[in-house]
């Protein structure tokens, strides 16, 4: 096992006690930004890496591990508490979490998402270091009609989020897939609903849609209630920790994520959200509680929460053998390896091996320290709930339009922010699900680029995507998924005929 | 492993944050990269204010982020903002000038002052370790024969790589506007993609490739550069008989209407950063290529990169 | 809240089935004004055409559910969602003035703590003008992003 006198040498280079500090001082700096609502990953690693910039490059890489596993981390806290995911894999998070939250169990949902984290991240940084040479040649086969067959399964997994109306579940999924269009389309160059407005020519932003919707609808429609039915949340109901029962439901949504994530985090146009989708949808037909589902499920936290973890470190799979940065989170990464002079691609295992191990085992570390600093802070962070409520919103509108002007300040940008916490805020009165919105944003674009790219390449011959087996097996997948439902409801009528 | 042998005191220094520039000139500037954070232009310009300031050419430099469309949206910001500013400049490159034909944006490069054109990067052409594509020759000759079923892959439609695309697909003899180029967000996503041995060839910068041509998941037939460049073996596609030459460079702009001793100044503070040894560092370490051009050769340089750029936009048919 | 119209007629599933169709028609006028197509496979305008169709079945399954009585919104405290979009004004507002970062977002927190019915707006103004000078001196100073600047931020 060469992969692990490799990984042991790392470790002995990241267990050094100033490097444990490093480690320790990255994933609190990583957890402190990363809670604030409405700032993602993505940029509190970009805000934090220039910190790192001052050490060396063992020292720095090491804060670096921890920084970007503090900030997932962090993301998760407000989605749960606060109905403010501040990117869009946490946005399923917040579907179940916060329920929990509202209902006092915001403590057991805390520390599901955290141990879930903890397992997945453990898992698949397992995997990063010793699948990823194997993974990374099954991930560049993938096709744009792979692509498109995943993208479908997706689609047709989203209808769990729908609430209790098809109707209004499609009206979501379709204003999201609308918004997609937005923007000039990147395989011809074509404006589409733009209007003429340069700042629409990029598309809209996943971040600014999803503050928009939840961050901002949330507390336009925790105002208009506020009022007449003062709905106060409830810090802590029972214990902070997760009882017996919790453990029980919580294990198997863990490794369920992560071997969701994993994969999908690793291939090169995966992304994360889609694995929390996927991950929400199975706990969901699997789960011995369905009914729960909906009303704060301690699975649909579980799961979601080690999908996503996973997926963050599945992405460093093509971002190390590659070079191909596959989230916003892991673009920024790469701008930090860069800053060292280390290109990650191919040769990187080769010619950075020291490094690359030491980056791996502080992986390791900044799990175990990251559990370590955050399960005691659990009781704290739900200690956020007891601020009066005027100072509580208002805290976290300033906070959720920081994010966004931080990442692009224009006014058109705060604008398109405004304009979808309103949405947001209509939906929520007339039982709209918020979260469709976001998928369609996700996926819309991404179905339509990779059909596109596939057709293209076969010279407009749709049968390409029957051709390869992998499309051919997941479109039958994805399209099985959508009459089942019917076809069982059919079994049964015609059973209950025959009796 | 001597570079875990850290001391504390790089803890210290690394809390405290940078804040001890060199006292030097008392430039203090604000560049606005057109562009979000980890791009190209982002890393340009960042690259610039840590150059800036450690040679003493500036006091502070701060990097302010405005992306949109290709960079216009910067742009057009900026020509409002920066009117007259001796403190102001704007990182642009060749990518701009493309959107700014494609876009139909209202502010083009001449109303902004050239200063001085900093990086440019080599584009290289290749084609999959199994490609039975051995050199130039072969890929133009199936160009030639067949241009639907040449698929190339590379960054965004209208972009650097597509146009030279279609400057290659015309030099072989065939219809530009028939160019079978699949777009992707970028040259890692574009990578697999050839990596996958889903298309016949692909475009993107050579520093983003180098990785897999080095390792031999690539193979290299072709950079864009009018020369042959100093550690790439792959020789320049005017060597290789294919009249076709692009620079990916990136240069930086001060605001309309600025008096003269203004863009003296700044040109004076560019070009002393450019000579600095922490610039030089900066270049060798992003593998950018130096291609310094001062503020006059730099604005006639646009001028005729604008004509060349539109001509081949206007030929795929994504400029009027 | 919206006074019974006419018996079993829902009228804000009547107004967002409009607003589907609506959202439609500029979908499809959008997608017959695009000038530049795809030399291979399917071009950007078929995306526009899948996306119209479906509003517009959405649309119609809308007229067809505004039949039937809908859900009705609880009591809503107008003058509270009120504030919020004037604490939301005020930072935008200041962002375009160039007020800067302080005050706008020292208006939006005094703003949105006066929606929750708080009144005591002078301290609630200095609570915000403290949090955003602690925000903008933590990250435009120690992290170096680049917050929009104003009076205020010039002082520092």
């Amino acid at each position: 096992m060469d992969a692990l006198t490799h990984l042991f040498q790392g470790f002995g280079a990241a267990i050094l006690p100033v490097n444990l500090l490093f480690a320790g001082i990255g994933v609190l700096l990583g957890t402190a930004v990363g809670v604030l609502p409405g700032i993602g990953p993505a940029l509190t690693v970009a805000l934090l890496l220039p910190v790192t910039f001052q050490l060396d490059p063992g020292g720095s890489l090491i804060m670096f591990a921890g920084i970007y596993y503090g900030g997932m981390y962090g993301g998760s806290t407000t989605a749960i508490l606060l109905n403010t995911p501040g990117e869009a894999a946490s946005v399923v998070t917040a579907l179940e979490g916060n329920r929990m939250a509202r209902s006092g169990r915001g403590g057991p949902a805390l520390a599901t998402a955290a141990l879930g984290s903890f397992v997945a991240a453990l898992i698949a940084t397992a995997g990063l270091a010793f699948l990823a040479p194997w993974l990374v040649k099954v991930a560049v086969r993938f096709g744009p009609w792979d692509y498109f067959g995943l993208m479908l399964i997706a689609f047709v997994t989203v209808s769990a989020t729908f609430g209790s109306s098809p109707l209004r579940g499609l009206t979501s999924l379709a204003l999201g897939l609308w918004l997609g269009l937005i923007g000039i389309d990147q395989l011809t160059g074509q404006t589409r609903l733009t209007f003429g407005v340069p700042n629409l020519f990029d598309g809209i932003e996943v971040t600014t849609l999803a503050v928009g919707l939840f961050a901002i609808g949330e507390a336009l429609y925790v105002v208009s209630r506020h009022a007449f039915a003062p709905e106060k949340p409830i810090p802590i109901k029972g214990s902070v920790w997760m009882t017996r029962a919790d453990w029980g439901r919580s294990w198997k949504p863990w490794l369920r994520g992560a071997a969701i994530g994993f994969p999908i985090g690793a291939l090169p146009a995966g992304g994360a959200e889609i694995p929390t989708f996927l991950s929400y949808t199975a706990e969901r037909k699997l789960s011995r509680h369905p009914e729960e589902f909906g009303q704060g499920a301690i699975e649909g936290v579980a799961g979601p929460e080690a999908a996503n973890n996973a997926s963050a470190a599945g992405s460093l799979v093509p971002l190390l053998t590659l070079g191909l940065p596959t989230s916003a989170t892991a673009a920024v990464m790469l701008a930090g390896f860069q800053q060292y002079n280390i290109q990650p691609g191919p040769l990187l295992f080769v010619q950075h091996a020291d490094l690359v191990w030491a980056l791996i085992a502080s992986l390791f570390i900044a799990n175990v320290m990251l559990l370590v600093l955050n399960l005691p802070l659990v009781g704290l962070w739900v200690q956020l709930l007891r601020i009066p409520m005027p100072w509580l919103y208002a805290g976290i509108l300033v906070f959720a339009t920081m994010g966004t002007i931080a990442a692009n300040p224009s006014v058109v940008e705060l604008l398109l922010l405004s304009g979808f916490g309103v949405v947001g805020f209509i939906m929520r009165r007339y039982d709209y699900p918020v979260a469709p919105v976001i998928v369609g944003l996700i996926l819309g674009p991404m179905a339509d680029s990779q059909l596109r790219r596939a057709l293209q390449m076969s010279l407009g011959d749709p049968m390409v995507l029957f051709q390869h087996p992998g499309s051919a097996i997941m479109i039958v997948i994805a399209v099985l998924a959508l009459l089942a439902p019917f076809l069982f409801r059919g079994l049964a009528r015609l059973r209950k005929e025959e009796d | 492993m001597s570079f875990f042998k850290s001391r504390l005191l790089a803890a210290c220094i690394a809390v405290a944050a940078s804040v001890s520039p060199v006292v030097a000139q008392d430039l203090e500037l604000s560049i606005i990269a057109p562009a979000g954070a980890g791009g190209g232009w982002d890393s340009a310009a960042r690259a610039l204010q840590d150059a800036m300031v450690k040679s003493g050419n500036a006091r502070s430099v701060q990097v302010q982020n405005v992306p949109g469309a290709g960079g216009t949206v910067g742009l057009a910001q900026f020509a409002q903002q920066a009117r007259g500013a001796d403190d102001q400049l704007l990182v642009g490159g060749i990518t701009m000038v493309g959107a700014i034909l494609t876009n139909n944006s209202p502010v083009n490069l001449t109303s902004v002052t050239p200063i001085a054109r900093l990086t440019g990067d080599p584009l290289v052409v290749v084609v999959p370790k199994n490609s039975p594509h051995q050199t130039l020759a072969d890929l133009t000759a199936a160009i030639k024969g067949d241009v639907a079923n040449t698929i190339w892959a590379g960054g965004s439609a209208g972009g650097a790589d597509h146009i030279l695309a279609a400057l290659i697909t015309q030099a072989a003899g065939a219809d530009p506007s028939k160019v079978n180029y699949v777009a992707y967000s970028g040259g890692g996503e574009a990578l697999a993609a050839m990596l996958g041995g889903q298309v016949t060839a692909g475009i993107s910068g050579y520093g983003e490739w180098q990785g897999q041509i080095e390792s031999g998941d690539l193979r290299a037939l072709a950079i864009s550069y009018p020369e042959p460049i100093e550690g790439i073996a792959a020789q320049p596609l005017k060597a290789q008989g294919v009249d076709v030459e692009l620079v990916n460079w990136r240069g930086v702009f001060a605001g309309p209407d600025i008096p003269d001793e203004t863009k003296a100044a700044l040109s004076t503070a560019i070009a002393n950063t450019v000579k600095s040894p922490e610039w030089q560092e900066i270049l060798k370490a992003r593998g950018w290529t130096d291609y310094y051009a001062p503020a006059d050769d730099f604005a006639a340089f646009i001028t005729s990169e604008n004509e060349r750029v539109g001509t081949t936009l206007r030929a795929i048919g994504l400029a009027k | 809240m919206q006074p019974p119209a006419r018996p079993g007629f829902h009228r804000p599933t009547l107004i967002i089935g409009v607003g589907l169709f609506a959202l439609a028609a500029v979908t499809w006028f959008d997608a017959r004004s695009m000038t530049i197509r795809a030399n291979y496979g399917m071009g950007a305008d078929a995306a526009s055409y899948f996306v119209a169709a479906f509003l517009a079945a959405l649309g119609a399954g809308h007229l067809i559910a505004a039949m039937r009585p809908g859900i009705r919104a609880g009591d809503t405290d107008w003058a509270g969602v009120g504030w919020v979009m004037l604490a939301l004004v005020g930072l935008i507002g200041s962002i375009w003035a160039g007020a800067g970062f302080i005050i706008g977002s020292t208006l939006l927190f005094a703003f949105t703590a006066r929606s929750f019915g708080r009144r005591a707006l002078p301290a609630d103004l200095l609570i915000g003008l403290a949090l955003s000078t602690l925000i903008f001196l933590l990250f435009n100073k120690l992290l170096q992003l680049a917050l929009p600047m104003g009076p205020l931020e010039r002082l520092f």
